[in-house]
């Protein structure tokens, strides 16, 4: 049952439901809403058309304006607004739109994928952590604008597109020993995203007042203060699109199969690097210029081609003119939004929340190329197998140990490092002692540990995908988007508000996961791409919420890191507590995680309901996601290194790989969280941000063992 | 196995820089000096207070809170962030053996034990951790910024709940004359000179740069909107704030808002020339007109979020630009922060 779906949703969405939207049409019916919009916005700053429309090429004269009236000097005011801001930012939202579409075809060409964009690849995210970089130890490179006065300046476009080039090459890296298919780029895409953005509320955190700018246009402000914007834009936009169309031609032979594009005599790699170095290029000036502007360059070209634009040519064209007017229209309606409200509404960050939905209401019509079978059984495939794996679990239980005396008794405190002997004494007197403090933080990393590394095998084992952990199912973000919204709407939210709005937004995420995958039958890579676009959203509100620079916002990053710092000792019981009972809940299961990745057909053969048992786990997978979620924040790499490492180690059947993992799990977190409160004493670096450093770089360094 | 361990060590010390990275050189600097006392004052524990100030068992993790103690001469055992505080707040400065406790908002737990203090001050902003610190010592949560109350009136009460609790009331009633005296006099200046020259001050538009697009405008709320209220200046800026007494706003919105800039520093990337470039800011009333008059004016940084101490050195700053006539600010220029 659940294959006849499959095979429906597979097909083009357009056979089984003509669409008579064409992109001709959608793009006449957008420049009728920004023309509108636009004479709306005109008359709302006092002008009328006419004027308007001279203030784009006109700077009005003020020189006679001391003798002028009060009204003509208000209208020679509003025709400047109108000159050196709303004109710049109108051509600046069509050129980035332009821009980031055409760079969206290029990649998704390339890449014969789907869903490869500027932000889905890592580029956004890299070129923004380049920038804050620079911003605090090189701000001479931010102030360049290219080719200054005195000789050649590096710009910052230039620090974008470095760091945009040095995300997106992670990412390929991540990619390439699974074989580049469109679901692993997309979820190396969004590894790579976590993982800088990790870096980047470490940098936030420390330094938030000297990084609030870049805040503001790391949500993607489209506001503009003269033409020097429009400028830098077009000089470097206008050669890189005509690069595009020269290259369009080759690019059209990516349509055929490799095979047959190779006996045509193109070079493929040199089309290939030529063409992704482009659209790199494309995305970071965007990025350089005016920030992260979300899902332009995804929902551009994906729309064009379920309007029926299938030939390159045609996606070459009409992708730059959509994506233009979308960013323009939707801007057009924000700025209109701007005087109601007294927060900042950055436009970036505003595309991306309309996004997310675009997104999920579009992966069930995108093409799979997998699905029922084992998607990726190379990637499961094992080093070796460790010949007595009791005994290794034994060890590595031994370890656990080993660092949870570690973190309770040694501590880098005021006076240097000190081992904490006198502790037995002061609890025998009933002073307070550090193991006050130190205890409920220990238990709760290993419960947060355990739990997610739990978590991440259910789910790598249930997908055949060693790529996907709990935070890429999106559950971290609904639950992190439920408590920023708390954080924000209620005056000083107790922990227990916290708690239950955290579970209301884990649970609000898995019903949005359920309905959206239940008439497909709960394909993983689907369900994990709906995580995907969960996650998106979750960086938009994060980005709205912290660009308007609300004190609050420091309470807010401080809980994001995620830190074992606000847990209580009852509450650290009890996490730990819960965390084992759900592997004992989950060992009878182990059965299933063994037969469901040898593939559906043999699954059902062996006489387990499918879908029932997918969606038994799912649900496991979100509780379980929930509770760590609300101790170490959304960020942690845990619930995807602990399995990996487990596998790593040799433990390849179910039980023993659960067990494994769960202990790996349980070291990672009470070492990540020793180590944070150590390095930079008295100041603490969130156990989540250690992890995900730690796990991290131990994927930078697989990749190079790979 | 090697390359893991080098992998992490850099991402470390990224972090680490990054700690101690602040906008510029100079506040790199100033976060290098901090870190340079912090370990002299583990040596010097004992040490007598500088002069002036006398020690009490308490720690301040708020900055507002920290400054008004420094304002009546309290030095505190801790204040959160002192590093950062030293470029942010600036004035006044905190007392030498000030011991850094950490992030404000995640104070190191341990070391706040281990320091006993008697009283520990928090703004409500951390009432989600005063269960937790109220196992170390009494808790005691001072608000400042609270929307519709009087900010001015919130501040005086602050500072003389301040000065109870440290026995050192005489220097809060002081901190609280000067400033209000203080006030009074630019107000009285500034109506003369009025008077003598015929037309009032223009009402001031006052902006902190977050970019070179956007600024943070302070309106009802703030504490500078309570500054130039006492000193009988009106504010340009009628639109909504925050709880905070701000609102984000991109430039475009000031253009036709008739009034004088003020702009506390730190400017955007690129300072000054930056500005020379920026056609919006080119465009705003005062920069356009290039009279005496309306010219935007510059301040070094004052803690936006600050308490009495602050809100005279912005008065003071202020003062200095407003008033042209020296005799009049002379006597008003006794430093009011002991």
């Amino acid at each position: 049952m659940a294959t006849t779906e499959q095979a429906m949703s597979a097909r083009p969405a357009s056979d089984r439901r003509p669409l008579h939207l064409t992109p001709g049409r959608a793009c006449s019916l957008l420049t009728l809403a920004l023309v509108v919009l636009g004479s709306l916005a005109l008359n709302r700053e006092g002008l009328s058309l006419m004027q308007g429309l001279t203030a784009l090429w006109a700077s009005p004269d003020f020189s006679a304006a001391t003798s002028l009236g009060q009204a003509d000097s208000a209208l020679l005011s509003a025709q400047l607004v109108a000159h050196v801001s709303w004109w710049p930012r109108l051509v600046c939202a069509l050129l980035a739109g332009g821009a980031l579409g055409m760079a969206g075809v290029l990649m998704q060409q390339v890449l014969r994928n789907p869903l490869a964009a500027p932000t889905t690849l890592g580029v956004a995210s890299g070129a923004s952590l380049a920038m804050m970089l620079a911003t605090l130890f090189a701000p001479a490179l931010m102030a360049g604008t290219g080719l200054g006065g005195d000789g050649f300046q590096l710009g910052r476009e230039w620090v974008a597109l470095a760091g945009g080039l040095a995300a997106m090459g992670l990412v390929f890296a991540l990619a390439w020993a699974r074989g580049m298919s469109p679901t692993v780029v997309v979820l190396a895409g969004l590894v790579v995203n976590l993982y800088i953005g990790a870096l980047g509320m470490v940098l936030l955190l420390f330094n938030q007042e000297a990084l609030h700018g870049t805040l503001v246009w790391g949500a993607g402000s489209l506001a503009q203060n003269s033409w020097d914007g429009v400028i830098t834009l077009l000089t470097r936009l206008l050669p890189g699109m005509l690069l595009a169309l020269v290259l369009m031609r080759p690019l059209a032979v990516l349509d055929l199969d490799e095979a047959n594009a190779r006996s045509l005599g193109v070079s493929l790699r040199k089309l290939r690097l030529m063409s992704l170095g482009l659209a790199v290029f494309l995305s970071a000036c965007v990025v350089s210029v005016l920030g992260i502007i979300g899902f332009i360059g995804l929902a551009a070209p994906a729309c064009v081609r379920l309007m029926g634009a299938r030939r390159l040519g045609q996606r070459l064209l009409w992708a730059p003119l959509f994506g233009a007017l979308l960013l323009a229209v939707t801007d057009q309606v924000v700025a209109s939004l701007d005087g109601l409200l007294p927060n900042l509404i950055p436009t970036g960050a505003m595309t991306a929340a309309l996004g997310a939905p675009l997104l999920l209401w579009l992966i069930p019509r995108l093409k799979m190329a997998q699905g029922a079978g084992p998607a990726s059984h190379h990637g499961m495939s094992l080093t070796h197998r460790h010949p007595r794996p009791d005994r290794l679990l034994g060890w590595l239980l031994a370890g656990v140990c080993v660092a949870l005396m570690l973190a309770l008794l040694v501590g880098n405190g005021a006076d240097g490092w000190t081992l904490g002997a006198d502790m037995l004494q002061q609890l025998m007197a009933g002073q307070i002692s550090v193991l006050d403090f130190r205890l409920p933080r220990v238990l709760a990393a290993a419960g947060a540990g355990v739990l997610l590394a739990l978590a991440g095998t259910l789910l790598q084992r249930l997908t055949s995908n060693p790529m996907a952990s709990p935070e890429i199912l999106g559950i971290s973000g609904g639950t992190a988007i439920a408590l920023m919204l708390t954080l924000l709407l209620v005056p000083s939210p107790g922990q227990l508000t916290l708690l239950g709005a955290g579970i209301c937004g884990a649970l609000a995420c898995l019903a949005l996961l359920v309905v959206l995958n239940h008439r497909s039958g709960f394909i993983p890579e689907r369900v994990l791409l709906c995580g995907v676009a969960i996650t998106a959203l979750y960086d938009a509100v994060r980005g709205i919420i912290l660009a308007d620079g609300d004190p609050r916002g420091q309470q807010i990053l401080a809980w994001l890191s995620g830190s074992t710092y606000y847990v209580g000792l009852s509450a650290a019981v009890g996490v730990l507590a819960l965390a084992i009972i759900a592997v004992l809940l989950v060992r009878p299961l182990a059965r299933w995680l063994d037969i469901l990745p040898l593939g559906m057909a043999s699954a059902s053969a062996l006489g387990i309901g499918v879908t029932r048992a997918r969606l038994v786990l799912l649900g496991a997978v979100a509780v379980l996601t929930a509770l760590a979620t609300l101790i170490v924040g959304p960020l942690s790499f845990v619930g995807l290194l602990a399995p990996h490492l487990a596998r790593l180690l040799g433990l390849s059947r179910a039980r023993e790989h659960m067990l494994g993992a769960v202990l790996c799990g349980a070291l990672l977190m009470v070492l990540a969280d020793w180590l944070g409160r150590q390095l930079l004493s008295p100041y603490e670096i969130p156990a989540g941000l250690m992890a995900s450093l730690i796990g991290g770089s131990y994927f930078l360094w697989s990749l190079r063992r790979s | 196995m090697k390359w893991l361990l080098a992998l992490i060590s850099l991402s470390l010390l990224a972090v680490g820089a990054a700690s101690a990275a602040t906008t510029d050189e100079t506040m790199a600097d100033e976060a290098v000096a901090g870190v340079a006392a912090m370990k002299q004052t583990a040596m010097t524990e004992t040490a007598q207070p500088p002069a002036g100030f006398v020690d009490r068992p308490i720690v301040a993790l708020d900055w507002t809170l920290a400054e008004t103690l420094t304002g009546i001469g309290v030095r505190a055992m801790g204040v959160g962030q002192v590093a950062t505080y030293a470029s942010w707040v600036d004035q006044p400065a905190l007392p030498q053996g000030t011991r850094d406790l950490g992030l404000r908002t995640q104070p190191n737990l341990e070391q706040l034990a281990a320091l006993a203090p008697a009283d520990i001050l928090i703004s409500p902003m951390l009432s989600s951790l005063a269960p937790r610190l109220s196992a170390i010592a009494p808790v005691t949560s001072i608000a400042i910024y609270t929307p519709d109350a009087d900010t001015w009136q919130t501040l005086v009460k602050a500072t003389r709940q301040l000065g109870r609790l440290t026995q050192r009331e005489p220097q809060a009633e002081q901190l609280i004359r000067l400033s209000t005296a203080r006030l009074a006099g630019y107000n009285a200046a500034l109506r003369q000179q009025a008077v003598r020259k015929g037309q009032s001050p223009l009402p001031l538009l006052m902006v902190q740069f977050m970019d070179d697009r956007h600024v943070r405008i302070f309106g009802d709320n703030s504490l500078f909107q309570a500054v130039i209220e006492r000193m009988g200046i009106d504010n340009a800026w009628q639109g909504d704030t925050n709880a905070w007494g701000f609102a984000t706003v991109s430039l475009e919105k000031l253009v036709t808002l008739k009034g004088r800039m003020v702009v506390v520093e730190p400017l955007p990337p690129g300072g000054h020339q930056a500005l020379a470039h920026n056609g919006l800011w080119q465009a705003m009333p005062g920069v356009r007109e290039n009279s005496q008059a309306s010219a935007p004016l510059f301040l070094p940084p004052v803690w936006s979020f600050g308490a009495l101490p602050s809100a005279n050195r912005f008065a003071a700053l202020l003062a200095s630009h407003l008033i042209d006539d020296e005799a009049t600010l002379e006597g008003e220029t006794t430093d009011g922060n002991h």
